[in-house]
């Protein structure tokens, strides 16, 4: 038996209002030690999701047996919009289960609304994804990393990052025109949040899909900051941490084009 | 089904694909073709037959006729095709083929039969790209029009009975035909003498065609009229299934009838691979990165390939 109860809705809201538009069936994994785990690949094969909520992300956790739940996305979201972000929810299998149970309660009003979400059986292989190295990694408030990501779409399909020991170039190159942004490495000793930081082994140029990265800002809600790592030719990893537990990204970067 | 006759429609081996049959030019048209009195001008109707069948072709007929003589058609009894009996369909056929002088001389006709093949393979088309009956329907039927005129025929007015609503499919050949007055009614077969006649060669058409088909087959259990609602084709359908391949090509694989039994016969599961979200080729396949660079997945790649 599955028994996960969230000290408010919102985490999860959040979780899957950042995740349902890139992959649309995903398995959450369910293990006592582990908690929740979910790996997904979009449909078009570039972008992996990455989640975990750690029994500590919940304010009572128990998992009898180790579990898989095939989840619609969109179903599970209509659900969850039906709670108020500031709602226990509480996750309920049983130990072969045909559906989630999912349950708000409202603890000032006495409100307690239940929803049964049917399953399905989802065939995913799981990667095992090692820590990686990377040449370099920026730690930057997500909001920022929203705005440039959601603004740079505009102007070209592909975003281009450039890293170098104190700072981070984004550089967009379409057909009504180019822009760029830059941010510079700073230490912001009042709000640490708004801080951006720069470890750099290597220094980096990689492109990547804007729609892609656009589907990522989505989980901004969920952190104050992400982090980014990049490595030449090898996945991003885009990482929002949660309390116990991240949701991280990967996505592949663009081939290079010869002759830039 | 009457042994010694076979509309000149009717092509055997019934093919596989989709035919066209157009009737010469009747002698009371070809008399005065270049005439363009508009006091006898030269009327066409349309109709259709098997729309609804799992089995067969779908047939669209056309007829034609001077307007005066249309009227001469009601004596042979032309009427609304529910209330003709088969035998009367087919005596009907055989005298606009050349058995009554009088209807050869007065009516030229022509046939479109989209095989089942090729209805399906059209439905079937991946994602956007689907060919929807409907949209097959109009094509041919525009298409048999222009024929008939490109023979040299100069039709004026145009016939047409429709399943669907009137307005849109009146204003679509309008559109394609400007010069014609078109009339898209329902019941039209009932109400126009020249649309029973369509309705006529349409039908027969089918009937032969599938007749034939049945019996090229040399089927020992008869497959019945090809409705879904027919219980002797619903046993066919799900007494035949392969599961790899289904049927032959008599059937209408985008029906949900065959769809259903194909499933309820064990017939495997397709993952058509026109079907998957393209790879976007500028990026490389996130899952194999991570696995040094192996395939996730074989697949077994050649037209198709099954999960």
């Amino acid at each position: 038996m599955l028994e996960g109860k969230f000290e408010t809705a919102s985490t999860m809201k959040k979780v899957i209002e950042a995740i349902k538009d890139s992959v649309k069936l995903c398995n959450l994994n369910c293990s006592q030690n582990d908690g929740i785990t979910v790996q997904a690949i979009d449909d078009s094969r570039v972008l992996l999701i990455a989640l975990k909520l750690d029994p500590s992300c919940f304010q009572e956790f128990r998992c009898d047996k180790d579990l898989v739940l095939g989840l619609d996305l969109e179903s599970l979201s209509k659900i969850l919009r039906q709670g108020n972000p500031e709602d226990y929810l509480t996750l309920i299998a049983e130990d072969s289960p045909d559906s989630l149970l999912i349950v708000f309660e409202d603890s000032k009003k006495d409100r307690i609304s239940e929803f049964s979400l049917k399953l399905m059986d989802i065939d995913s292989d799981v990667l095992t994804i090692d820590e990686m190295e990377h040449d370099c990694a920026i730690t930057l408030p997500a909001a920022a990393f929203a705005k440039v990501a959601r603004d740079m779409k505009t102007l070209s399909e592909s975003l281009q990052i450039l890293v170098t020991k104190d700072s981070v170039k984004f550089k967009a190159d379409g057909s009504i025109g180019t822009g760029s942004v830059i941010l510079r490495a700073r230490t912001n000793l009042d709000d640490t949040k708004e801080s951006i930081l720069i470890d750099l082994n290597k220094p980096v140029n990689l492109t990547f899909g804007a729609k892609y990265l656009n589907d990522i800002v989505k989980a901004t809600p969920l952190a104050d900051t992400v982090t980014i790592k990049l490595t030449d030719k090898a996945p991003a990893m885009f990482e929002y941490k949660l309390q116990g537990g991240f949701l991280r990204y990967y996505l592949a970067p663009k081939f290079e084009d010869e002759e830039e | 089904m009457l042994e010694d006759f076979l509309p000149p429609s009717v092509v055997l081996p019934i093919p596989t694909t989709t035919t066209t049959h157009l009737s010469d030019i009747p002698g009371r048209i070809l008399n005065g073709i270049d005439d363009e009195s508009l006091d006898d001008p030269i009327i066409l109707g349309v109709d259709e037959a098997g729309r609804g069948p799992v089995l067969g072709p779908m047939v669209y007929g056309v007829a034609y006729s001077r307007k005066t003589d249309s009227e001469v058609l009601k004596k042979f009894g032309f009427d609304d095709s529910k209330k003709l009996t088969e035998q009367k369909r087919e005596e009907l056929m055989r005298g606009i083929c050349g058995a009554e002088t009088d209807l050869f001389d007065s009516i030229g006709w022509a046939t479109t039969s989209i095989t089942a093949r090729d209805i399906s393979a059209g439905m079937l088309r991946p994602r956007q790209a689907t060919y929807n009956l409907n949209s097959q329907a109009h094509d041919v039927t525009m298409e048999l029009i222009d024929e008939v005129m490109r023979k040299g025929v100069k039709v004026r007015e145009v016939y047409v009975d429709t399943v669907g609503p009137p307005i849109s499919y009146q204003k679509k050949l309008q559109d394609r035909f400007p010069t014609l007055k078109i009339t898209v009614t329902k019941k039209a077969d009932s109400l126009f003498p020249i649309v029973s006649a369509a309705s006529i060669v349409a039908k027969v058409t089918r009937d032969y065609s599938l007749f034939h088909s049945a019996k090229q087959r040399q089927m020992e259990v008869s497959w019945g009229s090809g409705y879904p609602s027919d219980p002797r084709t619903c046993k066919w359908l799900n007494g035949e299934v392969d599961p790899l391949f289904g049927w032959d090509h008599n059937v209408r694989y985008s029906w949900q009838t065959a769809k259903e039994a194909i499933k309820r016969s064990g017939g495997l599961v397709m993952t058509w691979e026109d079907d998957l979200e393209e790879k976007d080729d500028d990026y490389g396949d996130i899952g194999q990165m991570f696995n040094g660079g192996r395939k996730e997945r074989d697949v077994i790649k050649c037209d198709w390939f099954i999960k």
